[in-house]
């Protein structure tokens, strides 16, 4: 009886070794045939585009701008644009809409986009080819009047001054960043890809003397989905509803972190009025944009700005810590300024709610450094507001300043003039401390009246437009040290600031003053850095080592982003000032990342912050030899106070929101006629009739068709 | 279950049960909560659906009347509350995007990137 069991579970064993045997060997074929030969059909159809920059939706109170594609993606059947009369095929005559319009960029101007816009039924999206190098007649995608309901001038302030009435400030402008679109937009680079697409478009779709191309016809599908809709409040209200199936957060608001730092140390964690401080603030602006998403070099309108005041600051650090002047600097760096002032608007409201150490009565004055960028000739403009200068006070304090920066001027081949008649502030960060009170305050730029600079927050506001341009033939390295003239032109315009902020400081030395020089190499440097490949050896120097692998071989991208994420060039200015303003100290790694002096020192953290730098490798080794840095620099926080106050529709701060997105890429296929693949479908529905049919009326005569094999055998009984 | 093994009271009361459970939750979550209560009247179509056959089409026997009765019941139960669903969906659907706020927390999953 038990033996049987036994037998049985034998028998059991064998069987289930000879499958699993047979398994096995089955799944060693398989992987044998997929290791060998990858014969995918997909890579057969499509093409993947490499490399795309799409534009992505931003979101304000009360707009949505940019583009949105569908969820799964818009098809059009490729057209290169000739010209602005070709239009008619796309948007009339052409056969097989919609259609996916490649552009060329001189092409991309606002009365084709609009005509693009209004017929967006027959555009699935359109593509732009960036050019290799600027176009000459200039390009602004920004509107003609920046920042024109968060600036001072309002109807409230001044009637006659708002909205540009006196000077249009950026008259390229051609307000192309600030439309909605429907339809997707991508832009490629003018290179092999680029070409291959072209080539593709004139083999299959283009139109020979009037006959209608023939199917199959090349197209292109892009995806960019937008989560976010509406309008900033409507997103942030989707973002915080619970007890939907699946929470999603759909859009982000845009900000990041100013960069603070002072030339007499400030104590953080003693918020609000200062007494007996005084300070001078010398602003910049370090962020900018363009019409395509992450693309924004901003040589003119942000670098060229904050690289002067940058080198202004090293040039006074000897000045400021021998003799102190009486009134502290602070050297403010704002980001988010291209958004409806996002870092100063929150400075602002921090010094007016007690959450920063200074008060807006510990500020005497504000010197702000703008577009600073000069093409050829020696002179730079103060633009002043006349408003508050109306004040007696607070005049003799702006003249006061102005006489500073001309006496400092003076000995350098350099000239400093007011505009000639009275003319409000460009869109600086000057007008949000003047919104809040009338604090005397300079803006300098480089144009008397309408902008200079062609190309204002586009992709072409390159080292190229600055005039950096290099000897041929040069190692990177070599580049880096090269003096460009923009480099000497910005050194002269660093060392006027620095000796007027001297001055304004209250330093009285003239021995001082005279040796407050700023050294071109750096600013050459600097320059280098920022608009033409960030990882130099100069940047690596200065950096910590986690930091060290962010950097990148092409130009910083100085878009201020979302949030959460910190961006480049905060990072970057933060490291480079602390080493420029900031003095070594020799201690121990750990005591230095941990910000105290020694095992015991629990003050100094609130008064300076210190860097573990990882320092240049010596002459005959190749360990780099790491330092600490100590400085008075901080990041402070750069959302707009609409986000913390939860006013999503407010009128007073910005209220800029990024989309969320799931996935953007792009490719091409060929696509065949409607009939073809109707035909296909039909036929195979109809083959799948028929055989159902079949399998029908064989089973059912299954008796008949399979039974006659049986008689014979029976028979021979 | 095969309702032919079944003897006729035990149709009945299967009958009964289904019509009054439909009819008891409906009435508690009009009450209660606007959430899945609208799945019940799927109870009543199987009622309908299920005993058509035994109310309508067989020989008459003693339970018939009252299994009739119960399949009038539930298929007048169905018709109103699909008349009722369908005038709220059609206008939940055309309105949500309008009514923003309220529209919003009346969703349970909101579309991505349209209004």
């Amino acid at each position: 009886m038990s033996t049987l069991p036994v037998v049985f579970s034998a028998f059991q064993t064998r069987k289930m070794d000879l499958l699993s045997n047979k398994w096995i060997i089955n799944l060693i074929f398989c992987l044998f045939f997929i290791g060998v030969s990858c014969n995918s059909v997909e890579n057969k159809i499509y093409v993947h585009l490499n490399y795309t920059i799409p534009c992505v939706r931003l979101l304000n109170a009360t707009h949505q701008i940019g583009c949105q594609s569908s969820l799964s993606g818009d098809v059009g059947v490729l057209h290169v644009l000739e010209s602005e009369a070709n239009l008619d095929w796309v948007l009339k005559t052409g056969p097989n809409p919609p259609y996916m319009v490649i552009l060329d960029s001189t092409l991309f101007t606002r009365s084709i986009m609009m005509k693009l816009k209004t017929g967006s039924s027959r555009v699935a999206g359109v593509v732009v080819v960036a050019p290799s190098s600027n176009p000459a007649e200039g390009f602004s995608p920004h509107t003609t009047c920046p920042n024109e309901n968060s600036g001072v001038y309002s109807e409230s302030y001044d009637p006659a001054l708002a909205h540009c009435n006196v000077t249009v400030w950026n008259p390229l402008g051609n307000g192309l960043s600030y439309e909605e679109y429907d339809f997707p937009m991508f832009s490629l680079k003018d290179d092999n890809d680029t070409q291959a697409i072209k080539q593709c478009y004139y083999n299959h779709n283009h139109v020979v003397n009037g006959s209608s191309p023939q199917y199959p016809l090349c197209a292109m599908q892009l995806y960019s989905h937008m989560s976010a809709v509406t309008d900033t409040a409507t997103c942030m209200r989707r973002n915080g509803i619970n007890f939907s199936l699946n929470p999603e957060i759909v859009c982000d608001p845009l900000g990041d972190f100013n960069v603070l730092a002072s030339t007499r140390p400030l104590n953080y964690t003693d918020k609000g009025h200062k007494m007996g401080e005084s300070v001078v603030i010398a602003a910049a602006r370090l962020d900018s944009r363009s019409f395509f998403f992450d693309i924004a070099p901003g040589a003119e309108s942000a670098a060229s700005g904050f690289v002067t005041l940058l080198a202004a600051a090293h040039a006074l650090r000897n000045a400021t810590q021998e003799a102190q002047p009486n009134r502290n600097i602070l050297y403010a760096f704002f980001q988010g300024e291209t958004f409806d002032y996002i870092g100063s608007s929150r400075l602002v409201y921090d010094m007016e709610n007690k959450q920063f150490p200074l008060d807006l009565d510990n500020v005497h004055s504000v010197v702000e450094i703008g577009q600073v960028g000069l093409h050829g000739e020696s002179k730079l403009w103060v633009h002043t507001d006349p408003v508050s200068r109306r004040n007696s006070s607070v005049n003799e304090e702006v003249e006061k300043l102005i006489r500073n920066l001309n006496s400092s001027a003076l000995n350098l081949n350099f000239s400093l003039q007011e505009p000639s008649f009275s003319q409000p502030l460009p869109p600086s960060s000057l007008q949000r401390f003047l919104r809040a009170r009338p604090i005397p305050g300079v803006v300098i730029q480089n144009h008397n009246s309408a902008f200079t600079n062609k190309y204002y927050e586009s992709m072409y506001d390159n080292a190229e437009y600055l005039n950096m341009s290099y000897p041929p033939n040069l190692t990177p390295e070599e580049q880096l040290e090269y003096v460009t003239d923009a480099a000497k032109a910005l050194t002269e315009a660093a060392t006027i600031v620095a000796r007027a902020l001297y001055t304004q400081a209250g330093g009285s030395d003239p021995i001082q003053l005279q040796n407050i020089n700023v050294d071109s190499q750096m600013v050459t440097q600097m320059l280098y850095g920022f608009l033409v490949k960030s990882n130099n050896s100069w940047f690596q120097q200065m950096v910590p080592s986690d930091f060290a692998i962010h950097l990148r071989e092409r130009p910083t991208n100085f878009y201020v982003g979302v949030t959460q994420q910190h961006s480049e060039p905060t990072l970057l200015v933060q490291y480079l000032l602390a080493n420029l303003t900031g003095t070594t100290v020799n201690i121990t790694q750990d005591n230095c990342q941990n910000q105290r002096e020694g095992e015991d020192d629990k003050e100094s953290k609130h008064i300076y912050s210190y860097m573990w730098v990882q320092g240049a490798a010596p002459p005959n080794s190749t360990e780099r030899v790491a330092f600490c840095v100590r400085s008075t620099v901080r990041l402070s926080k750069a959302l707009s106070p609409a986000f913390d106050l939860e006013e999503y529709t407010s009128k007073d701060y910005s209220t800029w929101t990024e989309s969320r997105w799931k996935s953007i890429k792009g490719r091409i296929f060929l696509v065949a006629s409607h009939e073809l693949e109707m035909l296909t479908l039909g036929v195979g529905v109809a083959v799948l009739i028929a055989s159902l049919m079949l399998t029908y009326i064989i089973s059912s005569k299954a008796d008949i068709l399979f039974s006659s094999g049986r008689e014979p055998t029976a028979a021979t009984y | 279950m095969n309702l032919e093994r079944l003897p006729n009271e035990e149709k009945l009361s299967l009958c009964r049960k289904y019509y009054l459970v439909t009819l008891a939750f409906c009435q508690i979550f009009l009450f209660i909560s606007p959430g899945g209560f609208a799945f019940l009247p799927f109870l009543w179509l199987v009622n309908v659906v299920w005993f058509f056959r035994e109310a309508f089409l067989k020989p008459a026997y003693t339970e018939q009347l009252q299994i009739k009765a119960y399949v009038k019941r539930s298929a007048l139960g169905l018709l109103l509350w699909v008349a009722v669903l369908t005038t709220w969906i059609t206008i939940y659907q055309h309105f949500r995007a309008e009514w923003g706020e309220v529209g919003d927390y009346l969703s349970f999953t909101i579309p991505l990137g349209i209004p």
